[in-house]
């Protein structure tokens, strides 16, 4: 359906172009599902923006084709490219909510959608509440009045599925479709993406991070690095047998749900930036290749099929080792390797006593309604010295108000928090202060949480400009400091005297853990840390908390909804739902055998790693899951 | 992977060594300092510049013509007002009072506006709606009147000028930065720095208060320029200065009778003011450009 041969874009910037694709050859024929896998920067999304016409300025294609149905996408006035967008040509955005007019309601949009398609308005009714039921929306007629911020993140992806198979396309695009959803949406949304596509025979280009979830998806997968294909072939032989060094990585650096333990080989430094792929004469992966040579450096790799349809952009030693998976080595090797467990018998460092935060919400023109909610509802925890304890749930679960509890940001409206077996109340200055030095915070968003004006050195140390710290007026103590964490955190030296707008998401997020740990607190509080992060760095960031757990001795609660990450950090795990604990128990005793429900979606929701297991698994049902909202009108 | 992000990732510099290199290369900020910094000189050099005394009398010179014009002497450049008093050297003595007023009242505006706006800003709550409804309260008087009832009020006199302008336009401030200030509070730096422990007002000056800079200083040009226009409508109707004084709005009021025969005595006046008040919104405007990183962006 669609075909794109030897493609090279090439984008102008100054007075030299960069080739920001090289040498693209896909296809994906009627009824299949093609993968375009790559961590950001790859340029996979770039492949997307190609096929809609979408190119930023300063993009021109240099060579090769992009063969649509037959005809060539790039030689198509604007005007024959409008009439197949949309039309033959559908696209699912990544953010569902940004991309739904907020002042139109879901039927306006959708009317709008269908009168362009050319239905008559006569029909448009009937055949919204047809397609939108086609999508399992509860009471799709009712859905039609509407507005965007009425529905949830999942719905509207419903909504826009629906408006995407509207038209009957031949070819989808969906650029990461699930990025912004929960991971039980995810696995609904995929669900029915792949219902739908079944129903229309449509040919869809899927564009993803995660390696794992495409490889049960799709039928083809490709692999991008830096705008290079490095891997091409059926999914299930890509993920079970990966012939590029980068495929293997970025396959190794995933942690696992299930099986043994191991600990996440990571690559050194990271994909290069558009600006530096012109001084790159070879293989762009060479300089971070386990298995590069001076040939691998000096000149560009070709494509190469080494079996039926599989091919890989690298030299023919390279991938001799790979039936036998590399990572059974380092497993072998660290068999013995166990998550910071602790000290069972110290005395708990924090401990929360049936502490429930509520909230108020006023509404309307005096304040005269109040609305009550509850973010956090008789939750109790202890949490030991050196010990590693994970928080799983979706957003809205609560698991973020528990951080703020615990670092103070946020006070308890009834219940206890202990902080060393004293209890902190909004009086006691002493306990508050002594909370400070023992509990630190390490922020979701480092770009949020890094003040642009600082450099790595006054972030690093902020914490000695207060009066009582012992060092802060003369400036050495200081320096010193603000060095050793740079070496703590694994930064190279010449990072001390710049600015967070000069340094990479996984160096922010060093400087961020660096911060937290200046006082020497005895307890991280961690909230989605590796979230925003890519693969390979999110791998060098768990290695890094892990290391600083057995170096150190400090603990961490972690709070993410990646429950791989959980399990390979955390001794003790504890999931979330609604604001409440629901499971709470040793990681791997509540991974192997889950007796909450919920426990049991949530484990359902990760794509395993073994290529043969089917997934999203047969028997989910596809119907828009009925969570009871914690609002509750008092 | 668009342009911009080529732009960042080969442009990564330091944000604030090269900051005053790039204020330069701004063409707005090179003309509009030029401008003001040109006024300036012009103000404090004023007895060494200006060719007489701008209060002599010479009533054989009355209404003479610039020197360009039939009948002009290079004694008076810009020829006299109906009193025979040297245009040129009034006009470089009036710049005293329109800069002392524009620098003074943009100061003092923005001292009590931006202050008032951290303040509100940063604690939310009741403070802040105590202060908002302040300045709602405020700027629903019309700033003429206002102005106005507090000279009569007060008396006359530069001080009184500056008074009167800084209680009108203090709530440009409080109303702007505080609308900065709620952005920047929401940031998880600002959150860090309390768990780490730093008080409130350590806070406020060191992570709150550096990001909220850039906009204050763009609106403080802005509203040197405003202040400017106000003391020159004052001093207009005579409500500003002392008459032995002289201030640009006077000379405006002076020039009103002889306009039909010598328009240039009104037009030097309106020329400076005009000139002056540019300076300043040109300074401002290319600093606001200069000092966001997003615009800077776009532009280079």
């Amino acid at each position: 359906m669609l075909s794109i041969t030897d493609l090279t874009l090439t984008a102008q910037a100054g007075d030299h172009s960069v080739d920001v694709l090289r040498g693209i050859s896909l296809s994906v024929g009627r009824g299949k599902v093609l993968g375009l896998v790559g961590e950001s920067g790859a340029g996979k999304s770039m492949i997307g923006r190609l096929v809609a016409g979408h190119m930023p300025p300063g993009f021109a294609v240099s060579r090769g084709q992009v063969m649509f149905d037959g005809a060539d996408l790039l030689a198509l006035t604007a005007h024959q490219r409008r009439l197949l967008l949309g039309r033959r040509i559908a696209f699912i955005p990544q953010e569902p909510l940004s991309s739904l007019n907020p002042v139109m309601t879901i039927g306006q949009t959708f009317g709008e959608h269908l009168m362009l398609l050319g239905l008559d308005a006569g029909k448009r009714g009937e055949s919204m509440v047809e397609q939108l039921a086609s999508v399992h929306l509860p009471s799709p007629r009712e859905m039609l009045r509407r507005y965007p911020h009425e529905l949830s993140g999942g719905q509207c992806q419903r909504v826009l599925i629906a408006m995407a198979f509207a038209s009957n396309p031949a070819l989808l695009i969906a650029d990461e479709p699930t990025t912004a959803l929960d991971v039980v949406s995810q696995t609904h949304i995929l669900a029915l993406l792949e219902e739908q596509q079944r129903l229309h025979r449509t040919a869809v280009m899927l564009i993803t991070h995660d390696l794992r979830l495409a490889a049960h998806v799709c039928d083809d997968i490709a692999v991008l690095y830096a705008g290079e294909q490095v891997e091409h072939g059926p999914a299930r032989e890509v993920l079970g047998r990966p012939r590029h060094p980068y495929t293997r990585a970025l396959h190794a650096a995933n942690p696992d749900v299930h099986g043994k333990q191991r600990v996440l080989p990571s690559l050194a430094g990271q994909m290069p930036g558009v600006s530096a792929l012109a001084s790159i004469p070879g293989c762009r992966f060479a300089a971070r290749c386990p298995a590069r040579d001076l040939g691998c450096e000096r000149r560009p790799q070709s494509l190469r099929e080494c079996s039926a349809g599989h091919w890989v952009r690298c030299a023919p030693g390279c991938e001799e080792n790979s039936d036998r998976p590399e990572r059974s080595a380092q497993q072998d090797a660290t068999e013995s390797w166990q998550t910071p467990a602790g000290e069972r018998n110290a005395p708990a460092l924090v401990v929360l006593e049936d502490v429930t935060l509520r909230y108020t919400a006023r509404l309307g023109i005096f304040g005269q309604r109040r609305i009550h909610g509850y973010a956090v509802k008789q939750v109790s925890l202890s949490i030991q010295p050196g010990e590693f304890v994970g928080i799983v749930g979706e957003s809205g679960s609560g698991k973020s108000s528990v951080a703020r509890l615990i670092v103070g940001a946020a006070a308890p409206t009834s219940g206890r928090i202990l902080i060393e077996g004293k209890e902190r109340k909004r009086e006691d200055a002493a306990v508050f202060r002594l909370s400070r030095e023992l509990v630190q915070m390490i922020f979701q968003d480092p770009h949020s949480a890094l003040n642009p004006r600082r450099s790595v050195y006054r972030l690093l140390t902020q914490a000695y400009e207060l009066d009582h710290v012992p060092g802060s007026i003369e400036r050495k103590p200081r320096y010193d400091r603000g060095n050793q964490l740079l070496k703590d955190v694994g930064l190279p030296a010449d990072c001390l005297e710049r600015f967070p707008a000069q340094l990479s998401g996984g160096q922010k997020q060093r400087v961020n853990i660096g911060r937290a740990l200046c006082v020497m607190p005895r307890l991280l509080v961690a909230d989605e840390i590796v979230s925003g992060l890519d693969v390979s760095v999110q791998a060098q960031i768990l290695n890094l908390l892990l290391e600083l757990g057995k170096r150190q001795g400090v603990a961490l609660l972690l709070i993410s909804h990646d429950l791989s990450v959980v399990r390979y950090l955390c001794s003790r795990v504890i999931v979330m739902q609604s604001g409440s604990v629901v499971e709470e128990g040793k990681t791997d005793e509540v991974f192997a055998n889950p007796q909450h429900a919920y426990t049991q979606l949530l484990l359902r929701s990760v794509p395993p790693a073994d290529p043969e297991t089917v997934w999203p698994s047969k028997g989910l049902s596809l119907d828009e899951r009925v969570t009871g909202g914690n609002l509750s009108i008092s | 992977m668009t342009v911009a992000d080529l732009n960042t990732q080969t442009g990564a510099e330091q944000p604030q060594r090269l900051q005053l290199h790039r204020l330069i290369r701004q063409p707005r900020v090179a003309v509009g300092g030029a401008i003001l910094l040109m006024m300036i000189l012009a103000a404090l050099l004023a007895p060494w510049v200006a060719p007489h005394d701008p209060l002599e009398q010479d009533l054989l010179q009355m209404l003479a013509p610039p020197v360009w014009a039939q009948g002009g002497s290079a004694t008076f450049p810009l020829g006299t007002d109906s009193l025979g008093r040297c245009v040129l050297s009034r006009v470089i003595y009036g710049a005293r009072v329109a800069l002392i007023v524009g620098i003074m009242s943009a100061l003092g505006a923005m001292l009590i506006g931006s202050a008032l706006a951290l303040i509100g800003g940063y604690f939310g709550g009741r403070i802040d709606r105590a202060i908002s409804y302040v300045v709602d309260l405020w700027m629903s008087f019309p700033p003429v009147v206002l102005s106005l009832i507090l000279l009569v009020g007060v008396g006359t006199g530069v001080d009184k000028v500056i008074l009167a302008v800084v209680l009108v336009d203090w709530t440009r401030f409080c109303r702007v930065v505080r609308a900065d200030v709620l952005i920047t509070r929401r940031r998880d730096y600002v959150l860090a720095a309390r768990l780490i422990g730093f008080t409130h007002l350590r806070t406020l000056l060191r992570e709150v208060l550096p990001a909220a800079v850039p906009l204050i200083i763009t609106l403080f040009s802005i509203e040197m320029g405003v202040a400017i226009i106000v003391e020159a409508t004052l001093s207009f109707i005579g409500l500003s200065v002392p008459p032995d004084v002289t201030t640009w709005g006077q000379m405006l009021a002076d020039a009103r009778g002889d306009i039909q025969s010598a328009l240039w005595v009104m037009l030097v006046p309106v020329c400076a003011i005009i000139v002056t008040v540019l300076g300043c919104n040109l300074l401002g405007d290319g600093l606001r450009v200069a000092l966001d990183p997003r615009l800077r962006l776009r532009g280079e």
